[in-house]
C-alpha cells in the first residue's frame, strides 16, 4: 500500500509538471487574454506549481 | 499584539476597495482579488500582526491548488471525451429513445445529480455532464439562459445531495457532531426543487422533432452502433464513477488516488475508446486547448487562495463570521439568505467553518435540532456558487453550456429555483425541532 501511495504521489508530480510546462508556455505565447495584466496573473498562478516541483512546498 | 473590532473594520474596508478599484481599472477579477488579498496581509503587516507577508501570500497560493488541477484533469477528461465523438452518439441515442420532452429531462437532473453526489463538488457535474446536458435540454426547446440555469441549479443540487455534502461535514466534524441522519433532511428539499426546476425550465419550451434533432446532430461514427459502440461510449464514465464509488466503500483497501487522478484514468480510458485516429501530439494539442479554456478559473481559484488567507491573517473572516453570529435570533433569520450564500461566495467551503458551526453552537444553547439546522445551512451555502468574487459553479456552467449573455440574465435565470431552495431551507433553520423526525 506505501509502494502503491507512492506512485500515486509522483504520478500528481508528474501531473504537476505537465501543467506547469503548459502555463509557462501560455506565460510566453498565448492567443487570449494578453497584456500586462493577465502576465502578471499566469506569473503568480505559475509560482504553486514551480514550488511543488520543486518539492519546496 | 492588540488590535480592535475598528483595525478589523478598516482593514475590511481597505479590501474591498482594493478589489472594486482593481475590478475597474485592470479588468480582471482574478488580479482583483488577489490585490485585495495584498491589500489585507499588508495591513495586517503594518499592525505587526504578522512577521512574514509574503509567507502568507505564498501559502494562500497552495489554498485551493489541489481544485486547480482537479479543474484542469476533470477539463482535460470532458475535451476527450466529447472529442472522441461519445458525447454526439450518446445524444443521438437518448433522442431517438426518449419521445417526452419530461423524462429526458428528468433522467438529465438525476444524471447530474450523481457525480455531485459522490464527489461533493457540483464543479464535477457541470464538467462531466454538462455539455451533453446542455446539448439535449437545448433539443427541448428550452432557451439558452434557462439551459444554463438547468445546469447550474442541479451542479449545486449535486453539491448538496447526500452521501457526500462538504459542508455538512466540515460543520459536523467541526461541532464534534455524528455525520448520521442527512440523508432525507438533504434529500427531500433537493427532489422539491429539482422537480421544480424541471418545470420551470420545461414549462412553454416546445420539443424539436426527432428527425430535426437528429439532422442537426452531426453523423455519429459507425463504431458507436451496436452494444460494443454503447461499451465505448459509457466505459469512461463507468471507470469514473467505479473509482467514485470504490474511494467510498474500500477507503483502507485502495491507495487514495484523488479527484485528479481518477480523472486522468479515465482519460486514458476514453483515448483507448476512442474510434477515431489520434496522436499524442493531437492530445497535447487538446490539452492546451484545455489549459487556456479553463485558465479563467484556475486563476480564480489560486486568487481566492490568497484572499481566504489574507482575510485569515487580517482578522477580517473573524470579524465577518463574529459579528454575524451574535444577531439576535430574528436579525440571523432575515438575514442568513443573504449572508450564507456571499459567505459561499467568497470563502467557498471556509463558510461552513466561520458561520455555519458558531451558528450550530448557538442553536445548540436554544435547546434546537442540531442535525436539522446543520442541514438547512448546507442547503443554503451552494446558492452561493453562483455568487461573487468566486462564482466557480457560475462560471463553469457558463464555459460549458456556451451561455453568451450577461452574467446578470444568468443570475436572474438562476434566481427562482435557488431562492425556492433557500426558503425550504429557512423554513427548516426555523422550525428545527418539526422536521426533527426526518433525521
Amino acid at each position: 500500500m506505501i509502494l502503491a501511495q507512492t506512485i500515486v504521489t509522483y504520478i500528481y508530480y508528474i501531473i504537476t509538471a505537465i501543467i506547469g510546462i503548459t502555463l509557462l508556455k501560455k506565460f510566453f505565447k498565448r492567443e487570449k487574454r494578453q497584456g500586462l495584466v493577465y502576465d502578471l496573473v499566469y506569473a503568480y498562478c505559475l509560482v504553486p506549481f514551480i514550488l511543488r516541483l520543486l518539492q519546496i512546498k | 499584539m492588540t488590535y480592535t473590532v475598528a483595525d478589523v473594520a478598516i482593514i475590511a474596508a481597505a479590501m474591498v476597495i482594493a478589489f472594486v478599484l482593481s475590478s475597474k481599472y485592470l479588468k480582471s477579477t482574478e488580479i482583483s482579488m488577489a490585490a485585495s488579498g495584498v491589500v489585507g496581509v499588508a495591513f495586517a503587516f503594518a499592525h505587526g500582526w504578522t512577521k512574514e507577508p509574503i509567507r502568507l501570500l505564498v501559502e494562500g497560493l497552495f489554498n485551493n491548488l489541489d481544485l486547480a488541477i482537479l479543474f484542469i484533469c476533470a477539463s482535460f477528461f470532458v475535451n476527450v471525451y466529447s472529442e472522441s465523438g461519445a458525447l454526439n452518439a450518446i445524444t443521438r441515442k437518448l433522442v431517438k429513445r426518449f419521445n417526452s420532452k419530461w423524462v429526458l429531462m428528468t433522467f438529465m437532473g438525476v444524471f447530474m445529480l450523481i457525480p455531485g453526489a459522490l464527489t461533493g463538488a457540483g464543479s464535477v457535474s457541470v464538467f462531466v455532464l454538462g455539455a451533453l446536458v446542455t446539448a439535449i435540454i437545448r433539443f427541448m426547446g428550452v432557451s439558452d439562459r434557462k439551459t444554463a440555469a438547468f445546469v447550474f441549479v442541479f451542479a449545486i443540487l449535486s453539491a448538496a445531495a447526500p452521501p457526500i455534502n462538504l459542508w455538512t461535514m466540515l460543520m459536523t466534524a467541526q461541532a464534534n457532531m455524528p455525520y448520521v441522519g442527512f440523508e432525507l433532511l438533504l434529500l427531500i428539499p433537493i427532489l422539491i426543487v429539482g422537480a421544480f426546476t424541471i418545470i420551470y425550465v420545461g414549462w412553454g419550451a416546445k420539443r424539436q422533432s426527432k428527425e430535426e434533432i437528429l439532422k442537426v446532430l452531426p453523423e455519429a461514427n459507425e463504431k458507436y452502433d451496436g452494444a460494443g459502440g454503447w461499451v465505448r461510449i459509457l466505459l469512461p464514465i463507468l471507470t469514473l464513477l467505479v473509482l467514485f464509488i470504490l474511494a467510498l466503500v474500500l477507503p483502507y483497501d485502495l491507495p487514495v488516488l484523488g479527484l485528479p487522478l481518477m480523472f486522468v484514468l479515465s482519460t486514458v480510458v476514453a483515448i483507448l475508446c476512442n474510434p477515431g485516429k489520434a496522436g499524442l501530439k493531437d492530445y497535447y494539442g487538446m490539452f492546451e486547448k484545455t489549459m487556456e479554456q479553463v485558465f479563467p478559473l484556475v486563476a480564480t481559484v489560486i486568487s481566492v487562495g490568497v484572499l481566504q488567507n489574507s482575510m485569515a491573517a487580517s482578522g477580517v473572516k473573524g470579524l465577518i463570521g463574529t459579528a454575524f453570529v451574535l444577531l439576535p435570533f430574528v436579525w440571523i433569520y432575515a438575514t442568513v439568505l443573504l449572508f450564507a450564500p456571499f459567505a459561499q461566495g467568497s470563502m467557498s467551503y471556509g463558510s461552513a467553518i466561520v458561520i455555519g458551526t458558531p451558528l450550530i453552537f448557538m442553536f445548540n444553547t436554544a435547546g434546537l435540532n442540531t442535525t436539522v439546522v446543520c442541514a438547512a445551512l448546507s442547503l443554503m451555502f451552494p446558492i452561493g456558487d453562483c455568487l461573487p468574487p468566486s462564482r466557480i459553479v457560475g462560471r463553469l456552467t457558463i464555459e460549458a453550456t456556451g451561455y453568451q449573455g450577461t452574467y446578470t440574465s444568468f443570475l436572474k435565470a438562476v434566481a427562482a429555483p435557488c431562492l425556492l431552495l433557500g426558503l425550504l431551507a429557512l423554513i427548516m433553520l426555523i422550525y428545527p425541532n418539526t422536521f426533527a423526525f426526518l433525521a
